[in-house]
């Protein structure tokens, strides 16, 4: 810490003139006093510091609230009292089969987009250091396309693709060879109403949606690799995969961590795509766990204090793999 | 008239239920109702239609605010904005229109299902006084009536009805040596495999899981009943003989029979859930599907580029044995006034030229609906047309319990779809008993659970 020479305390008399004797006007005595305490940069964070407290900090006090409480319709509407019920919200979410349900539907779907995002990402990537100029702009305003898609259109765009109506995927399904896994049963096929099929639709969208935005983190931190370094391990009779592995992993390992970890974050709490393409809210056994919690909140009859609890069990799943990770980051040195 | 923003559901996620508990809106027009005008004559009533904004029923509701104006004169001035809401956002955007106090309307249409849960969750206004004075009251369908009524209380008054039955296509019938309608569920399959055999392509009836109102016939089509009450107790009976056979049945169309294609797994009658085509409804239209189970009303959200509809006829859904029609689900829509509206005495005068006779009764003829009136049901000339001869036989044997339990809705399409969870998962090949046990002894809990618990 370096003091600065104004914020010396002797230093604010020293100009005034004789004529200046009169009393320190307002304006002068709070520069002092925000001077003395060094409080200008407290100023300067407080207006967002109030708005992140509005708009985040406040329904999260709020969401605290409802959920150790009954609070449902009648108490919205006035007509009977909200009850403090202790834990039996996160009591009844935990006893419901259908909330672990949709909490492995969430955990194998990121566990599936996740990764796919990563790989296709980083291979897309690596090929944009590979190109030319031109060529290089082309591919990366392309991908960045599909990432500026609104998801609500890309959904509806990926629903319409394998639509078992005529839809493309199935016809193009029906017309691959059968030791493809082509064949005629790909006609009419639906992939809207099962979960598996559902959640396969909704990676492939995801990644789509999703690995531009990798493969630019990735050109980005390889054009500040040495171009001497990739030389070098050629010259060592490195192949690509050993020069990806040895030299480019390494030193974009601090990306890829954080790649990573926003990833999870998205793809883990991934709502409006399969909101789109499970067909909205009718089919509960192809809930997610955010759609498992809009339901339980919104659904007839609503119940916002069990949908408050589960937004903080929600919550606290991520923190535990977000703090996990993090952790385990700053051990290794990657982030600081 | 203002088409209602839908994917207000889709952005509310999350911190969203916070917010609109905390009285944050994003909705941004005008709300219900000059505050600063008196009471007697309000600046502008809101009325919630249910469904999407047709032509012919905007100029019938034209037809009813000049009406309204001329005979009340005090409302002169009052404007009559209609919006139109979805069927499948109508809860959310109840609980939202409460919650954040903003754009709630005055009148609101509702399903007749919806009435008792809405009315014992306290979002409509008692309206006995008004209804016992109004001298429709005695015309009306008892049992209609009697499905609006909580503790001696009536909450709302009902509006139209209608029955589902079966549509077929006379020249299909034709073709295929079909001579009368099936009466048994025999019947039924074999005339749906001679239709999909004589038109190549076409499904032959359309097993969604989605739609427990229609599905319902079939249950009670073998003697069998959904759930049964006795001093305030539900008893859930999809485990019976005669549900079990139902069940079996139905499913059997997709998985023994190959009637139905598999894309009507977890579809509404209109399609996926969620949307408004592409669905059985879209194929009967389009002359892709041979049977297809809905009520009369369903002909507005036929595609435009329907075929052969000259030949749309229909009859009743068949029981298991026959030869009488298997009971039909009674639905359709009462009025009521919503909870926070300003002007109750206002809001109920409209609501009475809506549903006077003459209105109700064209408003019906516009959709395929029938009227709440015993006198014009019966006096009607539904029985001898053709197309709503169908409907009109299967109207006359009809049941509402238990689709107008208190808990209900959250059964079937809210919380919860219990019976087409159920059917969808058979049909997906889970086994038999354990999944209708399960289905039984969920719906026997919800039926019988509080309105919050």
């Amino acid at each position: 810490m370096v003091k600065t020479v104004s914020g010396r305390p002797g230093r604010l008399d020293s100009p005034a003139g004789p004529s200046s004797r009169a009393p320190v006007g307002f304006r002068r005595r709070a520069s002092i006093f925000i001077r003395r305490r060094r409080l200008a940069p407290y100023l300067l964070i407080l207006p967002s510091a109030a708005v992140i407290a509005g708009l985040v900090l406040w329904p999260t006090i709020q969401i605290a609230e409802f959920s150790f409480q009954n609070y449902g319709l009648p108490q919205l509407v006035g007509s009977s009292p909200a009850q403090w019920v202790g834990f039996a919200n996160y009591s009844q979410i935990l006893h419901d089969p259908e909330f672990w349900l949709s909490l492995r539907l969430s955990v194998l779907s990121a566990a599936a987009m996740v990764p796919l995002t990563l790989i296709v990402g980083t291979l897309v990537g690596l090929l944009l250091s590979k190109l030319g100029r031109k060529m290089a702009a082309f591919v990366s305003s392309v991908s960045i396309l599909a990432w500026a898609t609104p998801a609500v259109s890309a959904s509806v765009i990926f629903v319409w693709l394998a639509t078992p109506d005529g839809g493309v995927v199935d016809w193009f399904l029906t017309k691959l060879p059968a030791w493809l896994g082509g064949g005629a049963h790909w006609a009419g096929f639906s992939w809207t109403n099962a979960a598996l099929p559902a959640y396969a639709l909704a990676t492939a969208l995801v990644v789509w949606t999703g690995f531009p935005f990798i493969a630019i983190a990735v050109f980005a931190g390889l054009r500040t690799i040495p171009a001497e370094l990739f030389e070098s391990a050629r010259m060592d009779g490195a192949g690509p995969w050993q020069i990806f592995w040895r030299v480019t992993y390494p030193l974009l390992r601090p990306i890829f961590q954080v790649l990573f970890l926003l990833s999870v974050i998205w793809d883990f709490g991934v709502f409006t795509q399969v909101f789109i393409i499970i067909g909205e809210l009718g089919q509960r056994d192809e809930y997610n766990l955010g759609i498992y919690e809009y339901a339980t909140a919104f659904q007839l009859p609503p119940a916002y204090g069990l949908a408050s609890a589960l937004a903080f069990i929600l919550t606290i799943i991520l923190l535990i793999i977000t703090v996990g990770y993090v952790r385990a980051s700053v051990r290794e040195g990657a982030l600081r | 008239m203002g088409l209602r923003k839908t994917p207000a559901a889709l952005v509310a996620f999350g911190t969203a239920a916070a917010l609109a508990i905390a009285g944050c809106s994003s909705s941004s027009s005008s709300s219900a109702g000059g505050s600063s005008t008196s009471s007697s004559a309000p600046a502008q009533l809101t009325v919630w239609r249910m469904g999407g904004s047709v032509a012919s029923q905007v100029t019938w509701m034209n037809n009813v605010v000049t009406q309204f104006h001329k005979d009340f004169p005090a409302y002169a001035n009052t404007k009559v904005n209609v919006v139109w809401v979805p069927w499948t956002s109508r809860t959310t955007d109840w609980n939202n229109a409460l919650a954040s106090g903003k754009n709630a309307p005055d009148i609101t249409e509702l399903g007749n299902t919806d009435t008792p849960t809405e009315a014992s969750l306290g979002v409509l206004t008692n309206v006995s006084s008004y209804v016992n004075s109004w001298s429709n009251k005695a015309g009306l369908v008892s049992g209609m009536l009697a499905n609006d009524t909580q503790n001696g209380d009536v909450y709302a008054v009902p509006w139209f009805g209608g029955v589902r039955g079966v549509w077929y296509r006379t020249d299909q019938f034709a073709k295929a040596g079909i001579t009368s309608p099936p009466t048994t569920w025999a019947q039924l399959v074999t005339d749906a495999q001679k239709l999909q055999q004589t038109s190549p392509g076409t499904y032959g009836i359309d097993a969604i899981t989605d739609d427990t109102n229609a599905f319902a016939s079939f249950l009670w089509g073998s003697g069998g009943q959904i759930a049964t009450q006795s001093n305030g107790t539900w008893t859930a009976n999809l485990t019976s003989p005669a549900d079990e056979a139902a069940i079996r049945y139905y499913v059997s169309l997709y998985r023994t029979y190959h009637l139905s294609p598999s894309k009507y797994i977890g579809q509404t009658e209109l399609g996926n859930t969620g949307s408004t085509s592409g669905g059985a409804n879209t194929d009967f239209g389009l002359g892709k599907l041979d049977l297809y189970i809905d009520g009369p009303w369903a002909s507005a959200t036929m595609p435009t580029n329907s075929v052969d509809k000259a030949n749309w006829a229909s009859f009743p859904i068949p029981s298991e044995n026959g030869p009488n029609t298997a009971p039909v689900f009674a639905g359709g829509s009462d009025l009521a006034i919503f909870k926070t509206s300003k002007y109750p005495q206002a809001d109920w005068d409209l609501i009475s030229v809506m549903d006077n006779t003459a209105n109700s009764t064209s408003f019906a003829n516009l959709q395929g609906f029938f009227p709440p009136y015993t006198a014009e049901l019966t006096g009607g000339p539904y029985k001898t047309e053709k197309f709503m001869s169908g409907f009109a036989t299967a109207a006359v044997n009809s049941q509402v319990s238990p689709l107008n339990a208190k808990n209900w809705p959250t059964a079937d399409t809210g919380k919860y779809f219990i019976i087409p969870d159920m059917l969808k998962s058979l049909m997906n090949g889970a086994p038999f008993d354990s999944t209708v046990a399960q289905a039984n002894s969920q719906l026997q809990t919800v039926l019988n659970s509080g309105a919050e618990s």
